[in-house]
């Protein structure tokens, strides 16, 4: 008998239940609160929650249009006088209009580049002094942003840059991570997704260990910013 | 540290705590701060006897199935190019996670907080490997490493019984940190010193809040985002798990993520939720080689019986937030890398009544932890299960002897012995009662009090004064009767 | 209507005011009382330490007394106490003879403010006391009995009384039965803080609807020598009653009680 099959038998043992019933038992939950909380909320309710509740876990919350995005990168990257930006290898640049931008940008982006190597992508992510990511969804409940790393956008990409901004579609901003989470299993399930590492980034990276003094900053970005591009 | 973290015993423990008033006032400025916080997530969230349900049912579920669910989970690791080892003892698993970091020839350990690795004692094990370096990357858990491994003294919080100037003095002596006390300046002290250790790092150690069985992923919760750096930037994780913290799929978790963001430390969501696994074809960070260590423990002791219950466990530490025992004691005067409430009820199921047997008694039963936990352990009944079993079944002596306690028992069994006891109490009393100062009033209402009494009542005058009892033709028995009959004759 | 009297063993024992203030306050609305004269205590002392099969004794004895009366209600001077009451269908279901008994038992029972607010619908009972008051709020009625609302309602119109908010209220006083005597290390830390809450409301008098917690927080005050007075709620709505100032509510006025530990909702 092998290590694992020893192991499983003897918890069944121990609790005095047969193996393999989960297939007459599977889960069914008791409520379907997951599914009905905040689900009446319209587009424009669920942007004005997610705007509170960015904003109450030290998000720089900001809104945009199509048209404008470059503009407020540039005025991102200029605020946080980025010498050294990063971005995502990825095809949501055409899609946001953002090709030329890209190319033209100054001070010169380094990239999270696919098949470049775990060294050479870390390296460049730790001397990166600003990360523009893009971002699946927007949680309204909590504030939210969800990513699923890609082969352009690793999982270092959203941790070791000094300051860190996602570009979110108004249309992805979900009501709660329930909704997220039915994406994600469709996603896999119907192959479209291929990812080992989905992040759910509520605010900057913080801390409450010293005396309970909220410290923002600690291992990851020391602070946040959400675009939202409203025509999106 | 295993899990029995000091060999004082209780009450040395007990008076080291009370002689630590620093420790005391942190304590209770948490548990205070922590009230408002929980309440207010808890209250925005709506619902939430419900929410309750709903996380117990899914941690019941999975207790009851759990052989199952390790299996489909198990095979999703696999499935994804992953290992999973299962061990039945601590030192199984902190041999077999030493045998990988030989193996792979690692010499930079970063960890992730994890009360599981604690509890196998992993740190000294992978310092046995000559030139290993071990770092722990919370920033308390790292404050803790630095001060000659301290003992953590609570499960979310666990530097909780220092302040800004023991750390400064910690980071000071050991790391040349020269700035001031404020704990930013500290922090990002830290920030700097654990990033450079991080981008050397070989080998990464986790922990793992659930383990989601239908995809193979685990989900980690931190603030800080130092478990996302240990995920990232090694070739190699490790993820050590208790053998009970499945749930069936990526919609339970985020459920429990909730409950667990909102008991542990007030927040929506912690600001990282990640849900990880083995790095997959064209990505370039993460692990390449993904271990997964399931650890037993002693957990299959609560399997089946009296205790399942505390496998619910969700470790968020809201028990020990509302316990007025572990405001008074703190974490260090339960002994356990377990303490407050579920400490009280886990470390004797974990290692037996001979190590932990004080804990179980060291409770009002004020049911505070069973009203706060989010999954709904009925902890103040299975701390009295627990004296059941002591008493009753293994007959063990808990600072009274079990013949005074079975004599109350029978006392308060018997009409008769009762009638006695309440004639006989003034007359008895009477020897012992002061006329000394009475600073009360409607207290002390049949002449006196007493200061020292003997045998079962020697602990309550070690503390309180206790009034004398009435003369038995004063007791309220006594005035029943009298009542009765003036109301017939009226 | 029948009421009969649960006394509890402390009030059998040590405090005959409390008893008989109780009495009179349900003779007053109505009730006719009998005090089954067989009963004795609750069992917690011996069940909360362990002794769980000594305590069986014990129940059944208890289930015997206060049944063995004719009454329509068992009311109790004690949310602990009752709250074990409450419990004894749990402790006694595997038991044939008593289960039913228990449940039976059970179902009849109310600590004394929840019986008088919940079952008699006094709103106001007629009281006055000239003072600043402020109340302890028992765990076990709070928590094991989910009754966190009756004493609050009923205090609020009591003429000439001043309630002040105890801070803290959350938090267990260091009684917890046998707890007290077997870990006083730990109790006196609880207890202190807890006579250290009330000072800070400068009230001049401490009420609860446990007799227990008080005898442990003021057994306390008189230990320290610091000042306080201590009354039930029994006896603080038995105080310069004037009838004229009774008033009752209506079913659907009663704030509700909060719920216990197992279903309260936040």
């Amino acid at each position: 008998m092998t290590e694992r099959e020893a192991f499983l038998d003897s918890l069944a043992t121990a609790a005095k239940r047969p193996r393999h019933q989960l297939q007459d038992h599977p889960f069914k939950p008791l409520n379907d609160l997951p599914d009905t909380t905040l689900a009446d909320l319209s587009a424009d309710d669920l942007f004005a929650l997610a705007e509170k509740s960015s904003e109450a876990v030290h998000v720089d919350f900001q809104t945009t249009t199509k048209a404008a995005l470059p503009q407020a990168l540039d005025a991102f990257l200029a605020a946080k006088a980025a010498k050294t930006p990063m971005l995502p290898t990825s095809t949501a640049f055409a899609d946001f209009g953002l090709t030329t931008w890209r190319d033209q940008l100054t001070p010169q982006p380094s990239f999270w580049v696919p098949n470049a190597g775990r060294e050479a992508n870390i390296d460049t992510a730790s001397h990166a002094d600003a990360a523009i990511g893009f971002a699946d969804y927007l949680l309204a409940e909590s504030g939210t942003i969800t990513v699923a790393t890609t082969p352009g956008q690793g999982r270092a990409f959203h941790f070791l840059p000094t300051h860190y901004l996602a570009v979110i579609k108004k249309s992805h901003i979900l009501s709660r991570s329930r909704q997220a989470m039915y994406r994600y299993e469709k996603a896999f399930a119907d192959g479209s997704l291929k990812t080992s590492n989905i992040n759910f980034i509520t605010g900057p990276s913080n801390s409450g260990d010293i005396e309970m003094v909220l410290i923002v900053g600690v291992h990851g970005p020391l602070d946040m910013t959400y675009l939202v591009v409203e025509d999106m | 540290m295993p899990i029995k973290t000091s060999d004082h015993p209780f009450l040395t423990r007990l008076a080291e705590s009370e002689a630590d008033p620093f420790m005391q006032a942190a304590v209770a400025k948490a548990q205070d701060a922590q009230w408002d916080k929980r309440t207010a997530a808890r209250q925005d969230l709506g619902n939430w006897a419900q929410w309750r349900e709903l996380a117990e049912q899914i941690r019941q579920h999975v207790v009851r199935y759990l052989p199952d669910y390790l299996e489909e989970f198990a095979d999703n690791v696999e499935a994804r190019g992953g290992h999973v080892f299962f061990a039945k003892t601590d030192d199984e698993a902190a041999n077999y996670i030493k045998q990988i970091a030989i193996d792979k020839g690692a010499q930079h350990v970063v960890k992730s907080k994890s009360m599981v690795t604690t509890e196998i004692d992993l740190d000294k094990k992978l310092l046995e490997i000559p030139g290993m370096s071990v770092l722990e990357s919370d920033l308390a858990e790292f404050i803790l490493e630095e001060d000659d491994f301290d003992e953590p003294t609570h499960i979310v919080f666990p530097t909780l019984h220092k302040n800004r100037d023991q750390i400064r003095t910690i980071f000071h002596d050991k790391l040349g940190y020269d700035g001031d006390n404020d704990p930013q300046h500290l922090a990002r002290f830290a920030r700097k010193y654990l990033r450079a250790s991080f981008l050397q790092a070989d080998l990464g150690v986790t922990g793992c809040n659930f383990a989601i069985a239908d995809s193979g992923l685990i989900n980690l919760v931190t603030n800080e985002g130092n478990a996302d750096l240990v995920m990232a930037i090694p070739k190699t994780q490790v993820v050590v798990m208790g053998m009970e913290r499945l749930v069936p799929s990526l919609k339970e978790a985020e459920v429990l993520d909730q409950m667990l963001s909102r008991s542990a430390v007030g927040q929506k969501l912690t600001s990282y939720a990640t849900f990880a696994g083995r790095q997959v074809d064209g990505e370039s960070d993460g692990p390449e080689d993904f271990y997964v260590v399931i650890v037993d423990n002693g957990r299959s002791n609560a399997l089946g019986g009296d205790f399942e219950a505390v496998l619910q466990c969700i470790r968020c530490g809201a028990c020990l937030n509302v316990c007025p025992v572990y405001r008074h004691i703190g974490g260090h005067g339960y002994g356990s890398i377990y303490p407050g409430p579920i400490g009280a009820v886990l470390s004797p199921v974990l290692r037996g009544y001979q190590e932990f047997g004080d804990l179980p008694f060291a409770s009002s039963l004020c049911g505070a932890c069973s009203e706060t936990c989010p999954v709904k352990i009925p902890l103040h009944k299975l701390l009295i299960k627990h004296r059941e079993v002591m008493e009753n079944q293994l007959h063990m002596d808990h600072s009274f002897n079990n013949v005074l306690m079975k004599g109350i028992g029978v006392a308060t069994g018997t009409p008769a012995m009762f009638r006695m006891a309440m004639g006989v109490d003034h007359t008895m009393f009477g020897p012992l009662s002061k006329k000394a100062p009475i600073s009360t009033e409607n207290f002390i209402n049949n002449g006196g009090f007493v200061k020292n009494a003997p045998s079962l009542a020697k602990g309550w005058t070690d503390v309180r004064d206790l009034p004398r009892p009435p003369k038995h033709t004063e007791n309220f028995r006594a005035w029943f009767k009298k009542h009765q009959s003036e109301n017939k004759h009226a | 209507m029948k009421v009969a009297i649960f006394s509890t063993c402390i009030i059998d024992l040590l405090f005959p005011n409390v008893g008989a203030a109780m009495v009179e306050v349900l003779e007053r609305f109505g009730c006719e009382t009998t005090l089954p004269v067989k009963q004795i205590c609750c069992g917690q002392p011996t069940f909360n330490s362990g002794y769980v099969k000594e305590t069986q004794k014990v129940m059944h004895n208890e289930v015997d007394a206060l049944l063995g009366v004719d009454a329509d209600y068992i009311v109790g001077p004690a949310g602990s106490c009752v709250a074990m009451l409450k419990e004894y269908p749990e402790h006694l279901k595997d038991d044939p003879e008593y289960a039913a008994k228990a449940q039976a038992l059970a179902d009849k029972t109310y600590e004394f403010s929840q019986f008088v607010y919940r079952i008699l619908h006094v709103a106001d009972a007629g009281a006055r006391l000239d003072a600043t008051a402020t109340y302890h709020r028992s765990c076990h009625m709070t928590r094991l009995l989910g009754e966190r609302t009756a004493p609050f309602e009923l205090l609020k119109h009591v003429q000439g009384l001043t309630m002040v908010p105890l801070p803290h209220l959350e938090n267990c006083c260091g009684f917890g039965g046998m707890f007290s005597v077997k870990e006083p290390e730990i109790s006196r830390q609880m207890v202190d803080e807890k006579v250290d809450s009330v000072l800070s409301t400068k009230a001049e008098i401490l009420i609860s609807c446990d007799q227990a917690c008080l005898m442990n927080i003021v057994g306390r005050f008189n230990r320290r020598g610091e000042h306080i007075k201590v009354m039930h709620l029994a006896e603080v709505l038995n105080s310069n009653v004037d009838m004229d100032r009774v008033q009752y509510i209506d079913d659907a006025d009663l704030v509700p009680g909060g719920g216990t530990y197992a279903n309260q909702n936040q």
